[in-house]
């Protein structure tokens, strides 16, 4: 059975959503019939039940943002496939919780991100996320054009880790 | 403005051109979109380039994309306007020198209709207008000519490569040098080919189960075989395997293992994100010590496969760094005269 003694059974945390992001507003016609949770591979191989999740949103249970659950998810996006109604778009609202997650600090540490420091750090460097690409480098001025347009982005954060990490190894 | 129709209208195009919808390709200007797994598999982008140019078409790659950053927007790395400010400034960089965009992979296909289809968002497009607003004031600068705007008319069309060759079908089976010798093969779409929602336009075509792949293997002179884990993810997960690697790997299993059962020679994929997964040796590896079972069936791009069936080196079509069992018999099966 779930565990209903976090929920306010108010609509804040769904009002909250959509100011975010939009189309969220439309996981209200959620009718529960569980084919996102029957297609889905990351509910064979994890608890990841996005009927779950959806059902929490609605009832305000902000311990979904909490909850390891919302980490397992493929961004497959069967489920928004599968689903019979219209634009409920599961996977952006997932992305959006684990937005909000990482804002209360609740989201993966930086350390268990470190695979991805590399790729941020390659991509942030060269503009791909390989050492080198096949053909062409882009050219340094389009290079810092991406920097430009990530300022102030996590993908900078992951990167400023890895330096700090560097510079303590080195002590 | 209209933000979601990128993906050229295949329809449009067979009915213009019903004996040879090549024709509509001709005079026009190709680009290639670089995937970045291409560095590890370079015959995914010489399979295609290779045919195009033999046709005699216009192809291109563009210096001045970067990599798509889908892997980044899907571990909120990125926000949504700096997503789709990446994606405005490939899609600028790549309308100026071409009319039409092919993908060797369904994640930078995704990437590139999302990022549009966040746009439809005023608060995201505000936000992505004002990144390359800032952009354009730090250019003057720089005396870069062409600055980037989120355009509204774009000439610029998109296409993944599966649709592409399935729609010149006929041009391209009359260029093949060898056939499948009907081998049994596997077909693995990718999710983000499978689960477009650029096919919600039409239900039927959003519902309808998805037989390019099938068609193409059966005109090439192979059997296609159905298996019970067809249309399952093929375990990356958007990095689900980097993160949570036993029990992404366990679909990754169960995908390789289903396609064995049923006698597949081989797996044909249209993403070379989906052929890392299903070929990397080290996931092999680990596939047997965490499940007990090794492997031995090979992943290849239909990229690859194409240009092995049209008598590419192997050296070119197919990357050497790249040791899964058997691929090389597959090679000399397909290749032996």
């Amino acid at each position: 059975m779930d565990d209903y003694s976090n929920s306010d059974e108010n609509w804040h945390f769904y009002e909250e959503l959509i100011e975010d992001v939009d189309e969220n507003k439309n996981i209200i016609q959620c009718i529960s019939c569980g084919k996102c949770v029957g297609d889905c591979p990351a509910s064979k191989v994890s608890n990841f039940n996005v009927r779950k999740v959806i059902s929490k949103v609605l009832r305000g249970d902000k311990s979904v943002l909490n909850d390891s659950d919302i980490w397992y998810c493929y961004l497959c996006e069967r489920c928004k496939r599968v689903c019979p109604k219209d634009n409920i778009n599961i996977p952006l609202l997932i992305i959006n919780l684990r937005n909000e997650s990482f804002k209360k600090g609740y989201g993966p540490k930086y350390n268990d991100l470190r695979k991805y420091v590399e790729m941020s750090e390659r991509f942030l460097k060269s503009g791909v996320v390989l050492d080198e690409p096949l053909g062409d480098k882009l050219p340094q001025e389009r290079v810092n054009e991406l920097n430009e347009i990530c300022n102030f982005a996590r993908v900078k954060y992951v990167f400023k880790a890895s330096k700090d990490h560097k510079k303590s190894k080195k002590k | 403005m209209n933000t979601t129709n990128l993906a050229l209208n295949l329809k449009e195009i067979e009915e213009s051109y019903p004996e040879s919808p090549i024709n509509f390709f001709k005079n026009k200007k190709l680009c290639l979109f670089k995937a970045c797994l291409e560095k590890y598999f370079p015959g995914v982008r010489y399979g295609i380039e290779d045919f195009l140019k033999d046709l005699e078409l216009d192809v291109i790659t563009c210096p001045n994309q970067s990599c798509c950053s889908g892997t980044f927007f899907q571990r909120n790395l990125i926000t949504r306007a700096q997503f789709a400010a990446i994606n405005e400034r490939n899609l600028n960089e790549i309308n100026r020198v071409a009319d039409i965009l092919l993908f060797s992979c369904n994640g930078c296909y995704n990437s590139l209709l999302r990022g549009r289809e966040f746009l439809n968002s005023p608060e995201v497009k505000n936000k992505t207008e004002k990144i390359l607003n800032q952009l354009k004031n730090k250019g003057k600068r720089d005396n870069y000519p062409g600055k980037y705007e989120i355009l509204e008319d774009l000439n610029l069309k998109l296409i993944h490569d599966l649709d592409f060759f399935y729609l010149i079908r006929n041009s391209l089976v009359n260029s093949l040098k060898y056939d499948l010798k009907n081998l049994k093969v596997a077909v693995h779409y990718g999710c983000h080919y499978l689960n477009l929602s650029r096919d919600k336009d039409s239900i039927e075509d959003y519902l309808r189960p998805k037989t390019k792949l099938e068609d193409l293997i059966t005109l090439f002179g192979g059997n296609p075989i159905d298996y019970q884990e067809k249309d399952s993810c093929c375990g990356w997960g958007a990095s689900q395997l980097v993160l949570f690697e036993k029990s992404a790997l366990k679909i990754t299993f169960n995908k390789l293992k289903s396609a064995e059962n049923v006698g597949a020679d081989f797996l044909v994929t249209p993403c070379p994100t989906c052929l890392y997964t299903l070929s990397k040796p080290e996931y092999r590896e680990k596939m047997k010590k965490w499940f007990g079972e090794k492997l031995d069936i090979p992943t290849i791009h239909l990229n690859e496969l194409i240009a092995i069936l049209r008598g590419c080196e192997q050296e070119r079509c197919m990357s050497l760094q790249r040791t899964t069992p058997r691929l090389k018999e597959i090679f000399e099966i397909i290749t032996n005269d």
